[in-house]
């Protein structure tokens, strides 16, 4: 298991579009991805559940990862999570 | 998360002002000091009746939950002097109370209502009885303070029956519980279900409140269930009764073959019947879904397929009568 902060950095938050991308991301990877915020977990494979965070700019998210693949899915989410999904984060 | 490792969590608090919001309207609340003490907080399921806090008995007085005055706290307060009663409530408004509900529109004197307001603790009024009261209170103080999960499935009410459909990311959930819904029954969430425990052992089950009742079907995307297949299609929320797992078939995993044995899955520390389901092409789910629902309906009503089966057997092995057709002379029914 392998667990990583992040926070929300685009101006418009975890909208339809950014939720999609992570899904899709996560979707390439083995390792289960679960993404919590205030004590509340969703599957982030679901585009339902990250949508249901309605996560805003600056919502703390703690993204968490099991499997095989864990070290490699962590990375590359957190990336797509400082890149402000290529959104103004202004 | 996995069924094995839910994150159970608990609210450790909510404001005076949101109880009252909540509940103005059911329980015909009056405020009588504005929105004084709307901040404070409570922590405590429980109610209090200060009866004996009110007589000057103070020990053990569980001043931080909700306080009810009922005909006895407020008969009691009117017999005693103008001075007692002032000297009452400096006692009790010592401590640090949450909040006060007084039942039977009782009145309060003024200057009673003033130490509370100066003491920043609301003071509400309720025309309910006080048992009446007590029990709403109550309800929704457990409703509240319960604990509750977020699990990843489909819930479904299946003949009135609260089926939960667990399985990994992409196995079909949502699929299935659109089928489902097709053939007439009624999608309670999809993807995310919201747990909470009511009472001991009782589970319900609902969606959130951002997503309602859409879900996303792979290759065509987000659909709007309600829109789509009308009101009967959907329900907000449900008992949660049987827990159906699908998995990909595995040679290596026994599944039940005659269902004489049950097994179950804890959830929130309520347990419930588990099937584990093995899909492979072909296999049509959503009708063995509708079935066990109606098996789980059969017991309930008191027929256990599997041991009515295992019975005829024990008679036919004692009797030796195995092997013979249903009838053996179907007197010329040649349909």
């Amino acid at each position: 298991m392998v667990q990583q902060e992040v926070i929300i950095l685009n101006r418009a938050g975890m909208h339809t579009r950014p939720a999609a991308a992570i899904v899709k991301l996560a979707a390439k990877f083995k390792s289960e991805f679960y993404i919590e915020k205030e004590n509340m977990e969703i599957n982030g494979k679901s585009i339902i559940g990250v949508m249901t965070l309605a996560a805003e700019q600056g919502a703390k998210l703690l993204l968490k990862f099991d499997g095989p693949d864990e070290t490699e899915s962590c990375r590359a989410m957190v990336e797509l999570f400082q890149s402000g999904f290529g959104e103004p984060v202004e | 998360m996995p069924l094995n490792h839910i994150k159970e969590t608990q609210k450790k608090s909510i404001t005076v002002g949101f109880l009252y919001e909540v509940n103005k309207e059911r329980l015909r609340l009056r405020t009588l000091n504005g929105e004084v003490g709307f901040e404070k907080e409570i922590r405590d399921k429980n109610i209090h009746r200060p009866g004996l806090a009110l007589a000057g008995y103070v020990e053990l007085f569980t001043y931080d939950r909700v306080q009810i005055f009922g005909n006895t706290e407020m008969r009691y307060l009117n017999h005693l002097s103008k001075q007692e009663r002032l000297h009452v409530f400096e006692t009790i408004f010592s401590f640090d109370l949450p909040c006060i509900f007084i039942t039977n529109d009782n009145e309060l004197d003024e200057e009673l209502v003033r130490i509370a307001t100066e003491k920043h603790v609301s003071v509400f009024l309720s025309p309910f009885e006080t048992t009446k009261l007590v029990y709403y209170v109550s309800d929704f103080l457990d409703d509240q303070f319960a604990p509750q999960t977020v699990l990843h499935g489909s819930f479904i009410d299946v003949y009135g029956i609260g089926v939960l459909i667990t399985g990994r990311s992409g196995i079909g959930k949502s699929e299935i519980a659109l089928d489902l819904v097709e053939r007439g029954h009624r999608l309670v969430a999809d993807d995310v279900v919201m747990i909470v425990r009511k009472s001991e052992n009782i589970l319900i089950g609902s969606g959130s409140d951002v997503v309602k009742h859409f879900m996303e079907i792979r290759g065509l995307g987000l659909i709007d269930v309600r829109a789509t297949f009308g009101i009967r299609s959907i329900r907000y929320q449900k008992r949660i009764e049987i827990i159906v797992e699908l998995k990909e078939w595995d040679p290596n995993i026994e599944y039940t073959r005659t269902g004489l044995d049950h097994e179950s899955i804890a959830i929130l520390s309520v347990n419930l019947p588990h099937i584990k389901l093995p899909i492979f092409p072909g296999k049509n789910i959503t009708v063995i879904i509708e079935v066990v629902a109606l098996d789980y309906l059969s017991k309930h009503y008191g027929y256990d397929a599997a041991k009515a089966f295992a019975r005829r057997l024990d008679a036919a092995i004692t009797e030796k009568t195995k092997g013979k057709r249903v009838i053996d002379y179907f007197d010329h029914d040649f349909e």
